[in-house]
């Protein structure tokens, strides 16, 4: 039940933000047995990949920068 | 001999000169760029220096300009021991390839402004300016 | 989790080993454990939180039974320990701590360094399986930080009815609803957000577009300068043509026709000239720039008299090398080629001298170059001789091409001042023809300077541009990446307050629900509120805030009511372990508590005295009793005893 409310407020949003933001969730419960768990690269690294997927897309999507280069 | 550091093979000029040995082997016009190569630029700094007995130590970073191998063995390579007795006083000095090339790195690093100043600084074209140092 | 049996093993006042089997099914799901006051009813409650959790027993002295302490010999071994079975799950679990001690000499006891902590599922076939990962596991069951809203301390019954216990009930929820995993995520997001909205800040922009106009730029100028380069070209073609043209022309004027040829000629042997004259400055170029050795004619001799000297002190033998004289004695033959016999005279010669001889490698060093450098004075002499040809060559030549210049120059001024008309005017037009070409070649050879230092302008800025590339796309990335962590700390702190919004209401109704089916004063009490503030109220009929007025009991019962709010909507399967819940309840409430508490939990423990225990509570409890124990406290040994009731 308490899940399902999470669920069911969780996709209001971008896909993206989903998937960000359940990985850190997977993460964060992971450690919750720690007081003061470092986990900075490791959500770092979570955000860099979403975030290149996400550049990739745009760039796909744009014409291209004017190139000068024959 | 028990040298504890590895014989070098190439040779070093101090940063500082490298734009000197640029300027006398880039450019087309043989008269006013006289050397072909930076080997014979490093030749004649090296024996300004001993002709003149002075030194120079590399302070600055260090540039690997060449190996020994491109130095003619018929005349370059006795010539730049030669200094290097001559400098040491020391025959056995021969045996030590380092203590060679610290030495004719140290003339040429003194010599290559001499050079510079003959060739450039002087009234005339570079090309002459060289062949009147030939004594 | 859902407790099957607990056995003792010299855990405080429980002497030996002794166990207890609870209550677990549907209908009897309550076991009731009576003990006087200081019968052992904490100690048991202890043990169940120290052996899942190894928590709850500082300050409470000495753990292992003073008994078994006493009754050990010097030197002995006494063991303790907590054994709890549980399902959970569909699951079942064996959770065992135990720590050992040896007795001193002087009747204390030694603890033997650290408790020892196992958890083992049991399979199907009875067969037990260590468990790798036993505080994780037991954590994933019922976590430490919410167990004691599980395993009930009565003292603090009315703990969170109390006017400041907002604090408390705020905590509560916040650990047994799992809001603190949402609220790391949010501040750990918050963190990454904050650092790269920094590093953005450092980050350089516009750089690229700077270069990219640069570039664009300096193509344009290469452009510009290599059409002119191309222009001038053609201009240069058409140029010489005409001055061809005009040539051909004087040639074909009877009056001229001689001296135009002439000038052919002398411009032919000019071309040869030149051509020579730049192959001597040629050679003159690759003597000169070999001669250095030259100059240190003085050194070499310095250390040709060094080589020498080392020599003459006979170190080193003149002209003889070590490896001849090696190759000698290994072909048994002297120098003068004829065979000697093994210890002979000669043998013997050549022996000593290898003897007396240095090391080969400087020997051979020292030969060779001694010989070598002898042959510099030569060679040098030659040099210069080279050297001197060619410059006087070269002076020749220079003086050659002056004369036919000259001459050329004459032929010219001649034609100039030529009575013929057409003569004179072609040849002003030649004239300035070759003045032209003149400054088409200037302009050209400086064009072609600049052109080449364009390329290696554009050949910079293309690598700069490369790499401001790659960092605009860094730049790029970094804000896709503060923007994605910015959304989602945001978005989290939306939800959390929705859910947390959400828990509180559920909680709020739920706990009016069992407040009213506990509290006696049905009708007195309109409603129960938890505020946002996390305030748990109670609402008269008259629509004011009742807490000031409730009594101890009502206040327990309010207090009681979030407990099992909690328990049934936070859907942990876990027991209800009440540590003398009743103590301090007057019989109404008590009566009315026992009614529906059995339903509150799926699991239900009660270590109460005789008194909590007693007619209408007992009645109201008794269908729904399992197991019932009682602790049997002798107070000679100062141990507990277990005893088996129903």
């Amino acid at each position: 039940m308490l899940k399902e409310r999470l669920t069911q407020l969780f996709t209001l949003y971008d896909p993206t933000i989903q998937t960000l933001i359940s990985e850190v969730l997977m993460l964060e419960q992971a450690h919750i047995s720690m007081k003061r768990p470092h986990l900075k690269e490791q959500i770092d690294q979570i955000i860099s990949r979403l975030a290149n997927k996400e550049l990739d897309q745009v760039d796909k999507n744009s014409d291209g920068s004017r190139s000068l280069f024959g | 001999m028990t040298d504890a550091t590895p014989e070098r093979d190439t040779v070093a000029i101090d940063s500082m000169a490298h734009d000197i040995y640029k300027q006398l082997t880039e450019g087309g016009n043989m008269l006013d760029v006289p050397f072909k190569t930076m080997k014979d630029v490093f030749m004649w700094a090296v024996c300004l220096g001993a002709q003149q007995g002075q030194k120079m130590p590399l302070t600055g970073k260090r540039i690997s300009i060449f190996r020994w191998a491109q130095f003619d063995p018929q005349i370059d390579v006795p010539l730049l021991k030669a200094i290097a007795i001559a400098e040491s006083g020391d025959v056995s000095i021969l045996l030590r390839r380092n203590d060679i090339l610290n030495i004719i790195e140290e003339y040429a690093n003194a010599g290559i402004y001499e050079l510079r100043a003959r060739i450039f600084d002087e009234f005339g074209q570079p090309l002459w300016n060289l062949v009147s140092m030939v004594p | 989790m859902k407790l099957e049996r607990i056995t003792l093993e010299n855990f405080r006042q429980y002497f030996g080993r002794q166990r207890l089997d609870f209550a677990k099914d549907k209908q009897h799901r309550v076991t009731v454990i009576h003990g006087v006051n200081g019968a052992g009813k904490t100690s048991l409650f202890l043990a169940i939180n120290w052996c899942l959790y190894g928590e709850g027993v500082s300050n409470v002295g000495e753990l292992i039974s003073k008994e078994a302490i006493k009754l050990a010999s010097s030197g002995e071994n006494v063991e303790m320990s907590v054994e709890l079975s549980f399902t959970h799950d569909g699951e079942r679990y064996l959770v065992k701590r135990s720590r050992h001690g040896t007795k001193m000499f002087d009747g204390s006891i030694q603890v033997n360094s650290a408790d020892e902590f196992i958890v083992m599922r049991i399979l199907w076939d009875g067969q037990a399986q260590t468990i790798k990962n036993p505080i994780g596991t037991i954590n994933a069951i019922l976590p430490s930080n919410i167990r004691s809203y599980f395993l009930f301390d009565g003292e603090k019954i009315d703990g969170f009815a109390k006017p400041e216990a907002a604090k408390e009930v705020k905590e509560a929820i916040y650990l047994v609803f799992k809001l603190e995993t949402l609220d790391r995520a949010r501040g750990h997001l918050e963190t990454a957000a904050s650092d790269y909205r920094k590093e953005l800040k450092t980050a350089t922009s516009g750089e690229l577009r700077g270069l990219l106009d640069e570039d664009e730029k300096a193509r344009e100028e290469l452009k510009r300068k290599e059409d002119r380069k191309a222009e001038i070209g053609i201009e240069l073609d058409v140029a010489r043509r005409k001055v061809a043209d005009i040539e051909q022309r004087l040639r074909e004027i009877q009056n001229v026709r001689f001296l135009q040829q002439q000038r052919d000629r002398i411009e032919q042997d000019l071309k040869v000239r030149r051509a020579e004259l730049e192959d001597v400055q040629n050679q003159i170029r690759d003597i000169t720039t070999t001669s250095y050795f030259t100059l240190v004619q003085p050194v070499i001799g310095r250390a040709l008299h060094l080589l020498d000297e080392k020599r003459e002190r006979g170190e080193i033998p003149s002209n003889i090398r070590r490896q001849f004289v090696e190759d000698l004695i290994a072909e048994m033959r002297c120098i003068c080629g004829r065979p000697f016999t093994d210890g002979s005279p000669e043998h013997l010669r050549l022996l000593r001298i290898i003897d007396n001889t240095l090391p080969g490698a400087l020997e051979d060093e020292v030969l060779d170059i001694s010989a070598t450098l002898r042959t510099f004075n030569g060679r040098a002499h030659r040099q210069r001789d080279d050297l001197t040809i060619h410059m006087k060559r070269r002076a020749e030549l220079v003086d050659l091409i002056k004369d036919l210049d000259a001459e050329a120059d004459d032929i010219g001024r001649r034609l100039k001042d030529s009575p013929l008309e057409e003569v004179s005017r072609l040849e002003l037009q030649r004239q300035s023809f070759l003045a032209d070409i003149d400054r088409y070649n200037t302009d050209t050879g400086s064009l072609a300077r600049d052109i080449d230092s364009l390329k290696e302008r554009i050949s910079q800025l293309e690598k700069r541009i490369g790499q401001a590339r790659k960092n605009e796309k860094k730049e790029k990335l970094l804000g896709i990446k503060f923007d994605l962590a910015q959304r989602a700390a945001d978005a989290i702190k939306d939800m959390y307050q929705t859910y947390a919004d959400d828990m509180r209401l559920r909680i709020e109704a739920k706990t009016k629900e069992i407040f009213k089916l506990l509290i006696w004063k049905d009708s007195h009490f309109q409603d129960v509120r938890l505020s946002p503030d996390f305030d748990l109220e109670v609402i008269d009929r008259y629509g004011r805030p009742a807490r000031p007025e409730l009594s101890a009991g009502e206040r327990q019962v309010l207090s009681l009511s979030f407990i099992t709010a909690m328990s049934r909507i936070s859907e942990e399967e876990a027991p209800l372990v009440m540590d003398t819940p009743f103590g301090r309840l007057s019989s109404q409430p008590r009566n009315n508590i026992t009614k529906f508490l059995p339903d509150l939990a799926d699991q239900l423990v009660l270590l109460v005295t005789d008194e909590e225990l007693r007619d209408q509570a007992r009645a109201n409890l008794e269908p729904r009793i399992g197991r019932e124990y009682r602790l049997q406290f002798d107070s000679k040994t100062s141990c507990t005893r277990i005893e088996e009731v129903r």
